[in-house]
């Protein structure tokens, strides 16, 4: 009795791109129209494939004679048995045949997941309250609207075409566009970035601790890959190394561009690193020193000038050609 | 508002922006039509002219163009005068006209210009960067040269004695401006007699002399907010100088900033040692008592944001206290500055946080100011903490920071600011500092502790 099989093209993807009932224990695959299975694939032979029973009941696939040959299980094949996965590819089109007994997995379904916006939303909420008290806590002069309106429109503008962006990229590589997971990633790593901005100032002043504030940006860098990272992840669970791999490179790349940016800034002009902004005196966690220790730290300043003073001035703003002889 | 002047005058190229900003540049740009101003209340002016000529035609032949020129390029990069004060050929002239040689004497050399067209190699044989002169020599014997006044040497020419300043302004020629001798400048440190008269870029280092001919001072400077506003050092310094490069060992041109090390490491010891002796007096602001310093030199200038508009929502007032007596070394390196300044700010209008953001403005600004070249200057090391006072019950906590850096070409000087802010009301604080230029670690130390000490409140 004549079995009745499917040929699958499939995408190089492994996708299935159509899919052709075919009769019979024999058939002929090829871009001529007298063949079984017409292939629209330039690099396929008119007649390139045949397809036949064996008399144990497998299949087999053979090359009739073509330029680009049969290619199956990573080598060039003059015919094969084809066992129940095996893809064959021929030109550039991948083909798969399929017994009608083929088992298929069981039915799932449908799971309605939770949707993640609302908490999305919210994260974002609290971040433009945090923005918001921000911007409240530095106006010195009359407060004006739009001077509120103008950086959190812009912030929302960022945070849409980010989320999108990366919906795209969802959409691309999985088919789903995410929006909510993508908008929850912004809107958790925005919230935990203005808690850690406001921790390392208001730590800063409070326990008087300069380098918290002025290393502050290496946190940020950090933040931000793992946001980028979230995002990779949603997009897939495949190749994890390489997605941490690439987001530990970014911030590393990060940390230093602006390392190197910050040193050449302060040898250019040679502006002081002191804390940019005080908060009210309440907010002080360390007891103050005594003028008498004050002076002494101070004083251990000068060992560090003198060492300076000693060193070639750094770069050269200015070629003074008798510097290096006296 | 006061002191925008660039008061040295002398770097042509330099100076011409100075001179432009000043509006003379309006002046030169009149065609050079004589003014018929003397003729017209003929009686007294025709005697003054006639004696000015006279005085110009005996000191005439004394004077010196001093250039500075590149020696690759051979062309002058700056120029001064001076005179001849002796007649083994010394003659006398600003520091600052030949600082650039001083410095770099193997990237320039100095020249000098006479009147009668001769012209030559000069040695630089001393240096007195406090008083900004410097004493040259060149060749020749018999030179004709003028001598000083000995009432002026001594301190007695009085005061709206005419005078007579000459140089080569702007490279236009020999030139002599009238005006008076208005005695020394009361509130400076610095010794400088106060002329008035018409002291243009290029006339420094030339004298001025009186009806004479003998020499009073030394053209040096000129304020550019005032109008002929301008000043000589006293022909005093000029004097002294002159004896120790006679009797002394000439300058080794290699030793220069050595030498410069030394006079400015001097100087400074001096200033603050009388700074010290005058102590400090306390200035109320508010609940809090500041140190100014009662020093007469300090010119002192209140601000207030009072008046502005939109109306301030936290009031300062503010008190700035600067020593005018600042030193010229370097085209971009000064020394000598002292500055002590107060604001104190306070809100009702404000929030704690607002307020301390309004504060911080004046805190992190503070930390260092002026330009800074890092070819002279190294980068600057900072310190910050909270200070509690030795007596918690007269003064404050403060937040503190203290910036140094150091001059890479003097050993032993340095420019250091403390910023003190309090830390004991949330909507009121004062914000003071003390800025120090060119002074010694130990010195500054000291007066900072002096002023830190004196941050008092009364509860």
């Amino acid at each position: 009795m004549d079995e009745v099989i499917w040929i699958e093209v499939l995408s190089r993807q492994r996708d299935v791109v159509s899919r052709q009932r075919v009769p019979g224990n024999a058939l002929t695959i090829g871009r001529a129209y007298d063949n079984d299975v017409v292939l629209d694939d330039p690099h396929v032979a008119a007649h390139h494939l045949r397809l036949a029973r064996g008399d144990d009941g497998r299949w087999a696939a053979e090359d009739l004679g073509s330029i680009n040959g049969l290619h199956a299980d990573g080598a060039r094949r003059e015919r094969i048995v084809l066992g129940d996965d095996t893809v064959l590819q021929i030109g550039h089109t991948g083909l798969r045949l399929r017994s009608s007994a083929h088992a298929v997995p069981a039915e799932l379904p449908i799971v309605r997941a939770t949707p993640r916006w609302p908490l999305a939303l919210g994260c974002l909420v609290l971040v433009f309250a945090f923005a918001l008290l921000e911007l409240w806590f530095a106006e010195t002069a009359e407060p004006k609207a739009i001077r509120y309106l103008t950086p959190l429109l812009s912030l929302a503008v960022i945070v849409a075409i980010w989320t999108s962006a990366w919906s795209v990229l969802s959409r691309i590589f999985t088919g789903h566009a995410r929006f909510g997971l993508h908008l929850l990633i912004v809107g958790a790593g925005l919230l935990a970035y203005s808690v850690y901005e406001q921790a390392t100032e208001l730590g800063a002043f409070a326990l008087s601790w300069t380098a918290l504030a002025r290393y502050a940006y290496v946190g940020a860098w950090m933040a931000f890959a793992a946001v980028c990272f979230a995002h990779l992840r949603a997009l897939g669970h495949s190749r994890l190394p390489l997605k941490v791999a690439s987001v530990v490179a970014l911030a590393a790349l990060g940390v230093t561009m602006q390392s190197l940016k910050l040193s050449d800034w302060r040898a250019n002009y040679g502006q002081p690193v002191t804390l940019q902004r005080l908060e009210p005196p309440s907010l002080r966690l360390v007891p103050a020193q005594r003028d008498a220790a004050f002076f002494a730290n101070v004083e251990a300043l000068k060992a560090g000038l003198d060492k300076a003073r000693s060193e070639e001035p750094v770069g050269g703003d200015e070629a003074s050609p008798t510097d290096g002889d006296d | 508002m006061m002191h925008r002047a660039c008061a040295r005058l002398m770097r042509f190229a330099g100076v011409l922006a100075c001179v432009t900003a000043a509006g003379l540049a309006s002046a030169q740009a009149l065609p050079p039509q004589p003014q018929p101003s003397a003729p017209r209340d003929a009686v007294p002016a025709a005697p003054v002219s006639a004696a000015a000529e006279g005085i110009y035609a005996g000191t005439r032949p004394s004077l010196l163009q001093i250039r500075t020129l590149v020696e690759a390029a051979g062309r002058q990069s700056s120029i001064g005068s001076g005179f001849i004060i002796g007649a083994d050929g010394l003659a006398i002239t600003n520091y600052h006209v030949v600082s650039q040689y001083a410095l770099e004497p193997k990237t320039y050399r100095l020249e000098f210009a006479r009147p009668d067209g001769a012209q030559g190699a000069l040695t630089l044989l001393a240096i007195d960067v406090a008083n900004d002169l410097a004493v040259v020599r060149l060749e020749g014997s018999d030179l004709p040269h003028l001598d000083f006044d000995a009432a002026a040497v001594a301190g007695e020419l009085p005061r709206g004695e005419r005078v007579y300043a000459m140089g080569n302004p702007l490279d236009l020629g020999f030139t002599i401006v009238e005006g008076t001798y208005n005695g020394l400048v009361e509130r400076s440190y610095n010794e400088r007699v106060h002329f008035t008269g018409a002291i243009n870029p290029g006339m420094s280092g030339g004298p001025a002399v009186t009806g004479s001919g003998k020499v009073v001072g030394i053209n040096v400077a000129k304020r550019l907010d005032g109008e002929l506003v301008s000043f000589l050092v006293p022909a005093s310094k000029a004097a002294a100088l002159l004896e120790r490069a006679r009797k002394g060992a000439p300058l080794t041109l290699a030793q220069t900033r050595e030498e410069l090390d030394r006079q400015l490491l001097g100087w400074q010891e001096g200033f603050y040692q009388a700074l010290d002796a005058k102590g400090l007096r306390e200035t109320t602001f508010g609940p809090y008592q500041a140190p100014e310093s009662a020093a007469p030199w300090f010119n002192c200038w209140a601000r207030t944001n009072a008046e502005q508009t939109p109306k301030p929502r936290a009031q300062m007032d503010s008190s700035s206290c600067n020593s005018q007596s600042s030193l010229f070394v370097a085209e971009d390196i000064e020394s000598g500055r002292a500055e002590l300044t107060h604001a104190y700010v306070r809100s009702s209008d404000l929030n704690a946080f607002q307020f301390a953001a309004f504060v911080s403005q004046y805190y992190n600004s503070a930390a260092m100011s002026r330009s800074w070249s890092r070819k002279r200057l190294t980068q600057p090391e900072c310190r910050e903490e909270f200070v509690a006072p030795a007596d918690a019950a007269t003064a404050p906590v403060l937040r503190a920071v203290w910036c140094a850096r150091a001059y890479r070409d003097f050993a032993g000087l340095y420019d250091v600011a403390l910023t003190t802010v309090t830390q004991d009301r949330d909507r009121e604080a004062l914000v003071s500092r003390l800025a120090m230029q060119g002074v010694s670690y130990d010195n500054a130390l000291a007066l900072a502790k002096r002023f830190m000490g004196a941050i008092t409140w009364t509860k």
